[in-house]
């Protein structure tokens, strides 16, 4: 059983399977870390849109940005929820960027004695591309990783 | 927050824009403009006798200014935290129209002919310093990244091609404004708003949600990504469907981009047929402007058709909008107070078209130029109106062509050779028609030709005004999509996906084929 656990999680299914692992592995009286990441495409939204005048394109921003926050919100309480059944202690940390590199720099500012995250989903699922799950991530990681399976993923 | 960034970079921007410009003046850049102009005569070479001067001083001084000067919290300093990005786009423009584009006319023109098709690779695939400079921008942004001291410059960007129009305003006439008004309120009408319905319909049966069933139909119908940022917040879209619908959006814009022209070649499209399709056919505005100026870039009539068609969608996007949610109301059930009318039509309203209008009322007073130098070129027969003397049809000249006006079967044309004969000019437009009309029937040898042409020639002149006014906005409408170009990330479009990706592809498509169909049936050369 692992006492700190860096555990991140969006909320897609790959992601959920990723919390669940993160519960069945952590100790009795451990910590998680749930990381969010809001990839770096979101700031790229507004693309080349040079029609609307500014009142338009800040409307869109903050619109944007209040949407990205609800849907966070109501991930963290999902999570707090699970967190609080099992009794453990949960602190949730919101970073933008690209995904893995937002792991990394989250497992740089503490020890952790694992990063569980979920698996890409298989082919033809629907979804954000934002890969989190790279080569790179692997190879520079420091700390154990657990990948948890996707639900959908045959054996 | 201070946002004007200590950096040396806008100097350095600076330091290599002398360089140009002394390289060019010097003369040191003589073997490499050679090369560049494969044969013919290097046709940038008076921009690079300018243009680099006057905006490498620009640069090293306030460069200097940026990188050593002290810097205060307030409007000057964010305004000139724009310099930086501003002069890297304009620099990148440079680079792109006077060397990068011509160095790949030179390789296409050294493979030779593609296929039967009688043109080099750059004409087909419309590899101009536009298509190039948009390709520049998405490269940069998305290998390199944005550097964070060009972040505000880059997004005023925007301002280029705002600009662009307003200017565009005056190069049309009264006629030409109400004729492509004419045309594209009809095609857009029926483009725009069919679109619009079709992607509902089909949301409605794909059973997609009434959200992303708004954003979508705007998005495909009037203006691509600008229509979506504008109806995302009204039909309250979730994150996830505005992701699907940009992503989509920018694949497909840019696609039709690189498409649209190399079609337009291929059908020996005229600038009005292009216009006519491309600001018809394409889902994003920006690529309507970067199709057009690939499809014609010496030239801005493509353009100004297309940028016609273009700000129809923009005024009618407030018209959309509206629509929108007063159907997102009446399905979802939400308060109905929530649609402000008014708001709606002063919020989305795009105040750069009150700029064009202003700009053509001023022109229709003369104020630019005489009416009649707005028709790409004027007549003009006399020392007064530009004709130089020089040009008048020499001795031996005149014999030939005495020598075979029994060949000329036509009275009119017979009697304008004679005219022409007499008076060794051109001496009214009607003659000067007919001279034209006698060159395509080409019962005279090619030499008589030649020496008919080259006295039409003498007696029609491009405005100097118009022709600045042409240069400029050509400058800002690549200034303006280069930048646009570095806020096309790849990441986003990868975003493409869902059930935007089907309806739009549908959409997309019909809206395209159905568009040229109609263009090419019913739009001629002229209207």
């Amino acid at each position: 059983m692992f006492q700190h656990i860096l555990l991140a999680s969006h909320g897609t299914e790959g992601a959920i399977a990723a919390e669940t692992m993160a519960l069945r592995v952590c100790a009795a009286n451990g910590r998680i870390d749930h990381l969010i990441v809001v990839p770096e495409f979101w700031q790229g939204m507004t693309g080349d849109d040079w029609l609307n005048n500014g009142i338009t394109r800040d409307r869109f921003r903050d619109y944007l940005d209040s949407a990205l926050r609800q849907d966070i919100e109501q991930h963290c309480k999902r999570i707090n929820q699970k967190m609080s059944d099992r009794g453990l202690a949960c602190r949730h940390v919101v970073l933008s960027g690209k995904p893995e590199q937002a792991v990394l720099r989250q497992a740089g500012t503490q020890t952790y004695d694992l990063v569980v995250i979920g698996s890409p989903r298989p082919d033809g699922k629907l979804g954000l591309r934002s890969a989190m799950l790279t080569k790179k991530l692997i190879c520079t990681l420091k700390t154990a990783v657990l990948i948890a399976p996707h639900p959908e993923q045959n054996t | 927050m201070i946002y004007t960034q200590k950096n040396p970079a806008l100097f350095i921007i600076g330091l290599f824009m002398l360089a140009i410009w002394y390289s060019a003046d010097s003369g040191l850049m003589g073997p490499v403009l050679e090369h560049l102009a494969s044969g013919k005569s290097y046709k940038y070479y008076d921009e690079l006798g300018t243009l680099p001067l006057y905006f490498g001083l620009f640069s090293v001084v306030t460069g200097l200014w940026h990188w050593l000067g002290r810097h205060r919290e307030g409007h000057l300093d964010y305004y000139s935290s724009t310099i930086a990005g501003g002069m890297l786009i304009l620099f990148i423009t440079m680079l792109v129209r006077w060397f990068i584009a011509p160095e790949i006319e030179v390789i296409s023109i050294s493979l030779g002919e593609v296929g039967n098709t009688g043109k080099y690779a750059h004409d087909l695939f419309g590899l101009n310093y536009v298509v190039l400079g948009i390709v520049a921008g998405i490269v940069i942004v998305n290998v390199f990244r944005v550097p964070s001291w060009a972040g505000n410059g880059v997004r005023l960007s925007r301002l280029g091609l705002k600009t662009g129009v307003i200017l565009l305003g005056a190069l049309y006439s009264a006629a030409e404004l109400k004729n492509l008004g004419g045309l594209s309120v009809l095609m857009i009408g029926f483009f725009v708003l069919g679109s619009v319905g079709i992607v509902l319909w089909i949301g409605s049966r794909r059973n997609i949600s009434h959200s992303m069933g708004g954003v979508l139909s705007a998005g495909m119908g009037v203006c691509g990504v600008s229509a979506t940022v504008a109806v995302a917040p009204v039909v309250q879209a979730k994150p996830v469907e505005i992701a699907y619908t940009i992503g989509t959006i920018l694949l497909w814009g840019v696609g039709c981009m690189f498409l649209f022209p190399i079609i337009g070649h291929l059908l020996d499209m005229s600038y009005v047929q292009f216009g006519a399709w491309a600001g018809t056919g394409i889902l994003n505005s920006a690529q309507v402007a970067g199709a057009a100026l690939a499809f014609q870039p010496d030239g801005i009539e493509t353009l100004m058709v297309a940028e016609i068609f273009n700000i129809t969608r923009v005024l009618i996007l407030p018209v959309v909008v509206l629509w929108l949610a007063v159907w997102y109301v009446r399905k979802e059930g939400a308060d109905a107070a929530q649609v402000n009318v008014g708001r709606v039509v002063i919020t989305k309203f795009p105040v750069f078209v009150i700029g064009f209008i202003l700009m053509f009322a001023l022109s229709t007073t003369g104020i630019f130029a005489p009416a009649s130098h707005y028709q790409g070129k004027y007549f003009g027969n006399t020392a007064e109106l530009g004709f130089n003397t020089e040009n008048l049809l020499k001795t031996g000249q005149i014999e030939l062509l005495k020598a075979e006006a029994h060949k000329v079967e036509r009275t009119d044309h017979r009697d304008a050779l004679n005219r022409l004969i007499e008076n060794g000019k051109i001496m009214s437009i009607d003659e000067g028609n007919t001279i034209l009309s006698m060159i395509k029937t080409a019962y005279l040898s090619d030499e008589a030709n030649k020496i008919l042409n080259t006295a039409h020639k003498a007696v029609y002149h491009t405005a100097k005004k118009i022709e600045v006014f042409r240069e400029w906005i050509t400058w800002l409408f690549a200034f303006g999509l280069v930048g646009l170009g570095m806020q096309i990330t790849v990441s986003s479009m990868k975003q493409a996906g869902g059930e935007p990706a089907i309806i739009g592809g549908i959409v997309g498509f019909i809206k395209a084929a159905l568009s040229l169909i109609v263009v090419i049936l019913f739009i001629g050369d002229t209207v």
